[in-house]
């Protein structure tokens, strides 16, 4: 069972604070002292050079990745690591920077296992698909048709994922994401590898989740012009350390991320 | 007979097979259908591989011994007075209890690990269950409890093609049991949110636990669904020889099938296992004489490997398209 929310959290007050966080694989520092908060209904962007530690860092939110320093305060509820469960459980939803679906399942039962944890039929019900499990299953599935319908793939519902396109393919990524009805979206590089056309309608995709659902979303994206129309904050990775955060226009005059970008020595 | 001189090996080996068979078609018939019934056994053996790779990528050495620690706990559990279809409810509580330790004490611990790490935790796992077996059961080879299950016994014959083919009602019940079994996993798998979930798992464990999946859940399940399996598998080869560890040795005719198959296709496993089964029996009497015996013991590997010449991504395998 889901714990109930009795802190629930307004627009603008701090939904995730990530505090003095350090991670590191053997040797290679991934992420370096780093702080930041991602307050309730905003779009957060998170960005710097490849290696900087920005998916790192979503790992570490969603609780793939232990930090050796630091905590996580999510919802009020302050962790030294979350596990994935929790994550998802309390509300986290994420794509990945290089498409994580079930390949060999359709797009209408990717979007599908994305309502997991709304699911509470038992074991002995399911078996014989009668009863609560029927009536749940139908119900879910009207969720998922919304879904479908506002991310406009109805053609490709019955497709097993893996013989769809890419660009597609973070198209479905999404929809499962937004099946757990997150509170905080987590999204790695939505518009990478996508043409023009696909950047838009992601881009707008992003900007209705976020206008009226209210969903909080931390981004990760290298497309400039979208992160400065997109985010209302931005924070700038290098090296594993923060090194600047803003609003756009902030970031876009900082001397150290003009260096970082430019690719000035340290 | 028609083989002249210089002919005379490649004639009985190209000619004189095909001859006998279209000459006595009973002899043929009663073959291809003790191929069958073998292998409907390995196609449950390879099942229990593929389902346990499938949901945690292990290669689980220990399907073979499962299967007779199964079997063993059912005729063990009978001979201590618990009535039989008891004693089977009990023993497959028993591969409950299995499953849930494995993944309590062997999967959750190594998760991270290398796959041959988790192969090695297997072997591990079959010399404990060996040992665990041994000291509960004793090493004798036991009688499975075949008519207290109410499996018939006998066989039906009927004439055919000049002679009379047999068909034994246990091998006939062993197929029916199986075809239900895969049935039910088949259904069960697509169907159910919790199958949706294995699916899920099997294709990527990252986006399966970023959904909420729990896999120590899933790996429960599987092995489970293993385990029910191997006790299936277990009456039934227990029925047709006698239930000991020497039935373990069963897992390696499991192998030639998955490289058929491939080690993640449920249809895989089961085409494979029939082609195996049949290929092995018909191979056995219309070549073996010229090889003087022993062939079964490689028989299904050459076979596999000549299926994978001609089809190298296996039997349900995509196309493999080399990428230049
Ligand atoms: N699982 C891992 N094991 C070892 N090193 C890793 C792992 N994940 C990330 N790293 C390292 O951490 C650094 C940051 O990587 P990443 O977070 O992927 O950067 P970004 O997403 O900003 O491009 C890189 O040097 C990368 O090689
Ligand atoms: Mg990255």
């Amino acid at each position: 069972m889901r714990a109930p929310d009795d802190t629930t959290i307004k627009a603008g007050q701090t939904l995730l604070s990530v505090e003095n966080v350090s991670l590191s694989f053997g040797g290679v520092k991934a992420i370096r002292g780093v702080s930041f908060d991602i307050k309730k209904g905003e779009i957060r962007a998170i960005i710097g050079p490849n290696g900087a530690g920005k998916t790192s860092m979503l790992n570490v939110i969603n609780g793939f990745y232990h930090p050796q320093e630091g905590q996580i305060t999510f919802k009020g509820v302050k962790r030294k690591k979350m596990r994935p469960n929790d994550a998802a459980n309390g509300g986290i939803a994420r794509t990945f920077q290089n498409v994580a679906l079930f390949r060999s399942m359709t797009t209408l039962d990717n979007i599908m296992a994305g309502r997991t944890l709304k699911m509470h039929s038992n074991f002995f019900w399911q078996l014989w698909r009668y009863g609560p499990a029927e009536r749940e299953e139908i119900e879910h599935r009207h969720k998922v048709e919304e879904i479908i319908d506002f991310l406009e793939i109805e053609h490709i519902r019955r497709v097993p994922v893996g013989r769809l396109p890419y660009g597609l393919q973070k198209r479905v990524e999404l929809g499962r994401a937004l099946a757990m009805e997150p509170e905080l979206l987590l999204l790695d590089e939505p518009m990478a590898g996508m043409n023009l056309e696909e950047k838009e309608d992601m881009c707008r995709y992003i900007i209705d989740v976020n206008n009226h659902f209210g969903t909080t979303i931390a981004l990760i994206e290298h497309d400039m012009g979208v992160v400065m129309d997109l985010a209302n904050r931005v924070i700038v990775l290098d090296y594993g350390q923060k090194i600047a955060d803003g609003t756009p226009d902030e970031v876009k005059a900082n001397k150290a991320v003009i260096d970082a970008y430019l690719g000035v020595a340290h | 007979m028609l083989c002249v001189k210089p002919y005379g090996m490649l004639c009985k080996i190209f000619v004189v097979p095909f001859y006998e068979m279209w000459d006595l078609p009973d002899i043929f018939v009663q073959t291809l259908w003790e191929g069958l019934v073998g292998g409907t056994l390995y196609s449950l053996i390879a099942l229990g591989f593929v389902l346990v790779f499938k949901a945690s990528g292990v290669f689980n050495f220990a399907q073979g011994i499962m299967v007779v620690f199964a079997a063993l706990s059912l005729v063990g559990l009978h001979s201590l007075g618990v009535p039989a279809f008891l004693a089977l409810i009990l023993a497959a509580g028993i591969m409950f209890v299995l499953a849930y330790s494995v993944e309590r004490v062997v999967l959750r611990p190594l998760v991270n690990q290398p796959d041959i790490i988790l192969f090695m935790a297997t072997f591990g796992l079959t010399y404990f269950l060996i040992g665990l077996g041994e000291l509960i059961f004793g090493g004798d080879p036991k009688v499975m409890i075949t008519k207290q299950l109410y499996i018939p016994t006998g066989a039906l014959s009927f004439d055919f093609g000049g002679g009379r083919v047999e068909l034994q009602k246990l091998d006939i019940t062993a197929m029916v049991v199986a075809s239900i079994m895969v049935a039910g996993l088949a259904v069960f798998f697509s169907k159910t949110r919790i199958g949706r979930a294995l699916r899920a798992v099997a294709d990527s464990h990252k986006a399966a636990l970023s959904v909420g999946i729990s896999l120590n859940q899933i790996w429960v399940i599987v092995w489970f669904a293993a385990g029910l399996v191997a006790l299936v598998t277990g009456i039934m080869w227990g029925a047709r020889s006698e239930v000991s560890f020497a039935l373990e040795i069963i897992a390696l005719k499991a192998l030639p099938v998955l490289i058929l198959g491939g080690f993640t296709s449920i249809p895989g496993a089961i085409v494979g296992g029939l082609i195996i089964g049949i290929g092995e029996k018909v191979g056995e009497i219309y070549w073996g004489p010229l090889l003087g015996g022993g062939i079964e013991s490689w028989l299904a590997y050459m076979i596999a490997l000549a299926f994978l010449l001609f089809r190298p991504q296996g039997l349900f395998g995509e196309k493999i398209i080399e990428r230049v």
